[in-house]
């Protein structure tokens, strides 16, 4: 048993830490998800991504040959759980393109389209910036079932139907687009494809959806008859079920550093705030309830931590996770929920106060947390899906729907 | 024991549904929470004439004379549709102290203009730590051997910028601990030496901070007596606390209710997503979650209607009403998925009240602790 990193590992940190110092100038505290920025914050975020890029961060796990630098599982669980720690803007780029895109296309995309793609991701290009769409209005949690069309019609596809929950669609150059290529299926797994969508393509439409705490996040998408090439289709066609499984690993994999790193930051927060605020004569940190349930969430926070570790060592280990990233994700929204109430509960009063006003306490960031989390649980699928999952593939239970 | 309302509280209830779901659709109180006055003085103006404002008045001011348990009635509507506006400061935190404590001169000028609805309160009581307790008073009033004059600040008063009147909750002694020494003063909310500035909360909800200087105040406008103040603060405290409460109660409700039929209407996996163990179960503790605090908050109103005392039912209560509220609502929006998380969504309205409910009168520890003196600790 060891539970240290190495020192590489520990000299990494070290020096996004002080990248961090010095590039952000309290720009941004705890990152929450950077799509949900301002115009001028994206900016900021875009110029970072150049910046982490550069620093060779950005996507350090790839191979060389595609912009990476064959960092391994754990230096980029160092920098992840680092780079949210400090919340750095533009770290993950809108995510889709550097969370899965880029993986995934290095798994079963060809020569071709890695050679177009993926250097604009890794070199944090605002061409780099990808959209996922999978949600409909009729496809969740059920997510095969998608009605969204791709008609073959010579060397295009033309497209309609509607997405909805696409989150940085406003933003991206690209979208990474599940759609039905085959209706007439027995099962509704098969007949999905993959496909790669310009977003300049005439016939799109995006709608903003704002979400209750007045922040754009996500988007609708309507297609009206959009051509796509027959070359954007990515993997074979019919089998799209299949390859974003594998997709969806990828996408979960990281969420507990990544979590981890908020939280951390967060808690330590609250634990500041409790020292400087004085209450009946008394620092709040002296209250032996403030303090126990700061514990509390430090304990929770400490297992995440253990958790976070795991999948990275057992990817280490070639293992590809399954029902880790699944407990992984459900534990995380139940920590984040905890830690949003406790942090709102401490801070009182001031936890309604608008998060840019100059009364919000701690900048705002846990009123913050408090608006998103419910959101973030939903989003990448929810409690109840991660527990299915869990169930069935680490429980050997039957299926439970 | 009965567990119905009478015949006058049923029609109560049917007419505040019928006029605050024509009223105060979800579309105004979108449109009122980003309002600077926070309210629609038409609705107030149409409250009056159904007699709400004036509801528990004895009739010589005005009012019908009705008692609390008939405004928790109303407040659980209230809460339900979300009124937004300054009903609950000026009748809850305002008028129920000034119908027990003001004097005949005191009522007959300031009760018939509330049962009109021509004038709006605002209780100025919490300051900068934003707590309910004596010891965290420390706006003063001085008496210069004519007047008072008020100095300090009052944090998170709602409503106030739109108010006519505040009662402002003032230390006129040495500070002690107990709650001696304060005074509760009625104060014209435009006089000379306030400063007034809107807190923007997430609620949207018109809280206000008040900076007072050298405000000048006669000893015929304190309310009830010098030095006795946190008995008046007490006393308006225990049956606003019960009124919040309904008005979360409904709230809940109305969150249980949306939740329920979408449960029922959404389908994932060819079945009504509310067919999953997982979801039915959750609906099943909102559901007790709901019922319960119903039954907390009406067996609270009906001691405080007997007169009896009520201390510790009113904290179980508050304590009970802030974890339900947070909880209905979180489940509510995670059974809801994305479409939850948005802001044509009514659930999000409700979300985002859930802070100023839970910080209004006290928040969960303040009553834990009076629930724990309650049980003999
Ligand atoms: C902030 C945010 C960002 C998002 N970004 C994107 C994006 O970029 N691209 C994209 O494609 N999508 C995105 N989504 C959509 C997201 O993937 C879906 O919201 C999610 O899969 C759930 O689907 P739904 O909202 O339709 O809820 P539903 O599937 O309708 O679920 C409703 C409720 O039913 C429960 N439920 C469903 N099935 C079961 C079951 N079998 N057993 C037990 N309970 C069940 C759910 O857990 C939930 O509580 C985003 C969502 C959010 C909130």
């Amino acid at each position: 048993m060891d539970f240290k990193f190495a020192e590489k590992e520990e000299k990494l940190r070290d020096e996004v830490r002080k990248f961090a110092i010095s590039e952000m100038r309290g720009k941004q505290v705890v990152s929450g998800m950077e799509e949900e920025s301002r115009d001028e914050d994206w900016e900021f975020s875009m110029q970072m991504s150049k910046k982490l890029a550069q620093k060779g961060w950005l996507t350090m796990a790839w191979p060389r040959e595609y912009g990476g630098r064959d960092a391994s599982f754990f230096e980029q669980h160092v920098y992840i759980n680092e780079a949210s720690y400090w919340g750095i803007p533009g770290s993950t780029m809108g995510v889709s393109g550097i969370g899965w895109v880029g993986p995934s296309l290095m798994i079963f995309g060809n020569e071709e389209q890695r050679k177009k793609y993926i250097p604009p991701i890794a070199a944090g290009d605002p061409d780099g910036v990808w959209c996922t769409a999978y949600s409909e209005p009729n496809a969740g949690s059920d997510f095969a079932n998608i009605q969204t069309r791709a008609i073959k019609n010579g060397d295009e596809y033309i497209l309609n139907g509607q997405k909805i929950w696409t989150s940085c669609a406003h933003r991206a150059r690209w979208c990474w687009l599940a759609v039905r290529t085959d209706p007439a299926v027995t099962k509704k797994q098969h007949g999905i494809s993959l496909i790669i969508l310009d977003m300049k393509s005439p016939g799109i439409t995006i709608n903003p959806i704002v979400n209750y705490a007045g922040i754009h996040i996500f988007n609708e998408l309507f297609f009206d008859n959009v051509r796509v090439p027959v070359a954007n289709l990515v993997g074979t066609e019919n089998r799209g079920w299949y390859h974003l499984m594998q997709s969806l690993a990828f996408e979960r994999h990281s969420i507990a550093p990544q979590f981890y790193g908020m939280a951390q930051r967060s808690l330590e927060f609250i634990v500041d705030y409790c020292k400087v605020t004085q209450y009946n004569g008394k620092q709040l940190a002296a209250d032996p309830l403030v303090r126990h349930k700061l514990a509390e969430r430090a304990i929770e926070l400490d297992m995440l931590k253990m958790f976070g570790y795991e999948i990275t060592w057992k990817m280490s280990k070639g293992v590809i996770p399954i029902y880790e990233a699944a407990r992984n994700k459900a534990y995380c929204d139940y920590v984040m929920q905890r830690l949003a109430t406790t942090g709102t509960d401490v801070i009182g009063a001031y936890a309604q106060v608008d998060i840019r006003s100059k009364w919000s306490k701690i900048k705002g960031n846990i009123t913050r947390l408090y608006m998103m989390f419910p959101g973030l649980s939903v989003a990448a699928g929810t409690d109840e899906v991660q527990k299915n999952i869990v169930g069935q593939f680490k429980l050997g239970l039957p299926r439970s729907y | 024991m009965d567990f119905d309302f009478n015949e006058q509280q049923n029609m109560l209830k049917t007419m505040a549904r019928d006029f605050l779901s024509k009223e105060c659709t979800k579309a105004r109180v979108h449109e009122l929470d980003k309002d600077e006055k926070g309210y629609d003085p038409d609705m107030l103006a149409k409250m009056a004439e159904l007699g709400w404002t004036g509801l528990i008045f004895p009739e010589q001011y005005g009012g019908t004379g009705a008692d609390l348990l008939d405004l928790v009635v109303l407040m659980e509507e209230m809460g339900r549709n979300i009124l937004p506006g300054p009903f609950f400061s000026t009748v809850a935190l305002c008028a129920i102290p000034i119908i027990k404590y003001a004097t005949p001169t005191q009522k007959a000028k300031y009760l018939p203009p509330i049962a009109n609805g021509q004038a709006i309160w605002s209780l100025a009581l919490t300051e900068r730590s934003g707590r309910f307790e004596p010891s965290e008073i420390h706006c003063s009033a001085n008496y210069d051997g004519k007047n008072y004059l008020i100095n300090g600040e009052k944090w998170f008063s709602q409503y106030a910028h739109v108010a006519d009147y505040l009662l402002v909750v003032c230390r006129t002694g040495e500070a002690k601990r107990n709650g001696d020494d304060l005074t509760v003063f009625i104060v014209k909310a435009k006089s000379r030496g306030i400063k007034m500035e809107l807190i923007p909360t997430i609620a949207g909800d018109g809280q206000c901070r008040l900076r007072f200087t050298n405000v000048k105040v006669s000893k015929r406008d304190i309310l009830g007596k010098v030095g006795k103040g946190w008995k008046v603060v007490d006393y308006l405290m225990q049956r606003a606390i019960v009124l919040k409460c309904a008005e979360v109660s409904g709230a809940c409700q109305a969150v249980m209710d949306m939740t329920q039929a979408y449960a029922k209407d959404r389908v994932q996996f060819d079945k009504p997503i509310g067919a999953f163990m997982a979801i039915q179960h959750k609906l099943v503790d909102m559901l007790t979650d709901v019922e319960g605090l119903q039954y907390l908050v009406y067996y609270a109103a009906w001691l405080l209607s007997t007169g009896a005392k009520a201390d510790m039912p009113v904290s179980v209560a508050k304590a009970r009403a802030n974890e339900v509220y947070q909880r209905v609502c979180i489940d509510g929006i995670k059974i809801h998925g994305a479409i939850g998380f948005t802001m044509d969504h009514d659930i999000g309205c409700y979300f985002r009240r859930v802070k100023a409910a839970e910080f209004m009168l006290g928040d969960t520890d303040l009553h834990l602790e009076k629930v724990a003196l309650g049980i003999g600790l």
